[in-house]
């Protein structure tokens, strides 16, 4: 009995503690994000008082965040769309088809889940710059959906490969074409596939940071986990307004992730296994 | 088709059984189901070369020939004006570095301590919630949350968190009668365990793996053990532990691709300092990259590509990762 007690407690020690400890960072950035700098500065209450928006009213005004928060969700959106189109392209027939190279080519585009891509930076600057797509919204799309090409591919294989055979034999006896299994047989039922890889690649694009430094210098064509980082550095920008920046940037991955759960996790488990 | 695409139940092997509520049957780890799949026809086999293309050569263009430049110009010096081949120079010149020696000894110290909080953490949290304990969904977020921010916001709030000004760290040291004046990410004393200490909030992808693996062990295994009186202890510790081990060397590879891929948040933190104290080689081959030194970064990115081939090599064989158990 005693020992069962014991066992509880520890069990439920641990999990306050790793709960706390994975809340209160985030949750102290999050509720500061509503006070006044004098607030934080003078070490008071723990909740704000009074609450206030001037951080993120600065964040509108003397950041501009709007012009970071739009680049990113264009890059997050538009290289999903294409990490998932070609991702999709290339699953189906390796899932589904025989063909010479099948596997080698399978084995290749896993194995890119295993590499740093940071020992990366040098080759990929200088293709970037001599294909024309340095410093531009154009190329930072196409490198995204480079990039996260393979991750789309693994997980969308392990999908189709997982629906029966059966599924193109009818269309097939009637004389379908590649082209029309894709589209009328394969498509329909990729869905879940889909969703899983375009969660994860959302997720992974919102939130790089390497490339998007290396890639856009001009502030222009800046993300907006770049953006706000280099506004950290600069003495005179308002601590409430780099506080709200940081609640906005991680609230749209929090929210997706609340919200589609389920993908993620699946998709986690399906990366991991290859 | 009657039912929407987005319900269809399809068997999909390994997935669908991470967020399944009842254990599946263990999938097979590879599937061999080749033999049953139709040889492609003439026809379709443009269709196929057509639908790999365009993978293909985004593949090839960011992919291959990065990988095999970085080889190359490894050997090389490399700056924005020219290339000279000097062989294994850049080799030999990092076996004498001081900074790079730093630098790595910095990354393994990264390394050790995610290995040393996530693998213990995760597998703890992950053996206690797949119990179904009161508010598993709940805690199986929240503890997941921080992976899925990124490392620069991350980076951010972990500035606020060790502010010797305002941060809540010296704020509640402070208020128990210590010393809240210390600059934690810049006292050269600190800085590395202060950012090896975050590693702790991205525990959660060990778990959600882990979680995952527990619920494929059949429930029938538990049935018999527990017929025969053992306890739940018992059931932990001789069961579910020891089937772990293949999900424990895949944790390991993340925890190490990630450690070496590492470079947002010391970036942004540190930026390496002080005085190198927290410099990894990911920001170093970057800081390289900077200074035009293009040949000397890309033997450091060699260093990094291999160093992660070698682990996952050594880690499949320590773990005997792809035989299973059951």
């Amino acid at each position: 009995m005693a020992a069962r007690v014991l066992g509880a407690l520890g069990r439920w020690g641990f999990l306050a503690v790793v709960g706390v400890a994975c809340l209160v960072p985030v949750g102290w950035v999050v509720v500061s994000s509503f006070k006044t700098q004098a607030q934080i500065f003078s070490r008071g209450d723990l909740l704000p008082n009074p609450f206030t928006l001037e951080g993120y009213v600065a964040l509108f005004t003397e950041i501009e965040i709007a012009g970071y928060l739009g680049n990113t969700l264009l890059y997050a959106v538009a290289g999903t769309a294409g990490a998932l189109v070609t991702g999709l392209l290339a699953a189906y027939p390796t899932a589904r088809m025989r063909f010479p190279f099948r596997h080698s080519l399978t084995v290749m585009f896993t194995i890119a889940l295993a590499i740093p891509v940071v020992g990366l930076i040098v080759p990929v600057f200088v293709i970037m710059r001599d294909l024309g797509l340095f410093d531009s919204r154009l190329g930072l799309v196409v490198f995204y959906s480079a990039m996260w090409f393979p991750l789309s591919f693994v997980i969308q294989r392990v999908y189709l490969s997982g629906l029966p055979p059966s599924l193109e034999e009818a269309a097939r006896l009637d004389g379908a074409s590649y082209g029309q299994l894709l589209r009328l047989v394969i498509l329909p039922l990729s869905r879940p596939g889909l969703a899983t890889a375009g969660v994860l690649v959302f997720i992974n694009i919102w939130n790089d940071f390497l490339f998007n430094l290396l890639l856009a210098p001009s502030s222009e064509h800046q993300g907006v986990q770049v953006g706000l980082s280099l506004f950290k550095n600069q003495f005179n920008t308002d601590i409430t307004a780099i506080l709200a920046g940081t609640t906005v940037v991680m609230a749209i991955p929090v929210l997706t992730f609340v919200i589609l759960q389920r993908q993620v996790i699946t998709g986690l488990t399906a990366g991991a296994a290859r | 088709m009657t039912s929407t695409p987005a319900t269809v139940t399809a068997p999909a092997p390994r997935p669908t059984t991470a967020a399944a509520p009842n254990p599946p049957s263990v999938p097979p780890r590879r599937e061999r189901r080749t033999g049953r799949l139709e040889s492609a026809q003439p026809g379709t086999r443009l269709g196929i070369a057509l639908s790999l293309l365009p993978g293909a050569v985004l593949f090839t263009v960011f992919y291959l020939v990065p990988l095999v430049v970085v080889v190359v110009t490894s050997l090389s010096d490399w700056g924005p004006i020219e290339l000279t081949f000097t062989w294994t120079q850049n080799y030999r010149l990092l076996l004498t570095d001081d900074i790079f020696w730093t630098a790595s000894r910095n990354t393994a110290v990264f390394l050790a301590a995610a290995v040393l909080i996530q693998v213990p953490v995760g597998v703890a949290a992950a053996v206690i919630l797949a119990r179904r304990v009161r508010g598993w969904r709940l805690l199986r977020t929240l503890f997941f949350l921080p992976n899925v921010v990124s490392y620069a916001a991350l980076a951010l709030v972990y500035v606020t968190f060790y502010n010797p000004r305002y941060g809540p760290l010296n704020q509640l040291l402070s208020g128990l009668g210590f010393d809240g004046s210390r600059d934690w990410l810049f006292d050269v004393d600190t800085a590395l365990p202060a950012v090896a200490a975050t590693w702790l909030f991205t525990a959660g992808v060990v778990m959600i793996l882990v979680m995952a693996e527990i619920e494929a062990i059949p429930a029938e295994i538990y049935e018999s053990a527990r017929v025969d009186g053992a306890s739940r202890w018992q059931l932990t510790r001789h069961i579910t532990l020891p089937l772990l081990r293949n999900v424990v060397g895949v944790c390991l590879i993340l925890v190490l691709l990630g450690t070496l891929a590492y470079f947002d948040g010391v970036y942004i933190m540190t930026g390496g300092g002080p005085a190198d104290r927290t410099l990894t080689l990911s920001l170093y081959a970057f800081q390289e990259y900077s200074n035009s030194d293009w040949g000397y970064a890309n033997a450091i990115g060699v260093v990094l590509i291999a160093a992660g081939l070698l682990g996952i090599l050594l880690l499949r064989r320590v773990f005997r990762l792809g035989e299973r158990d059951l």
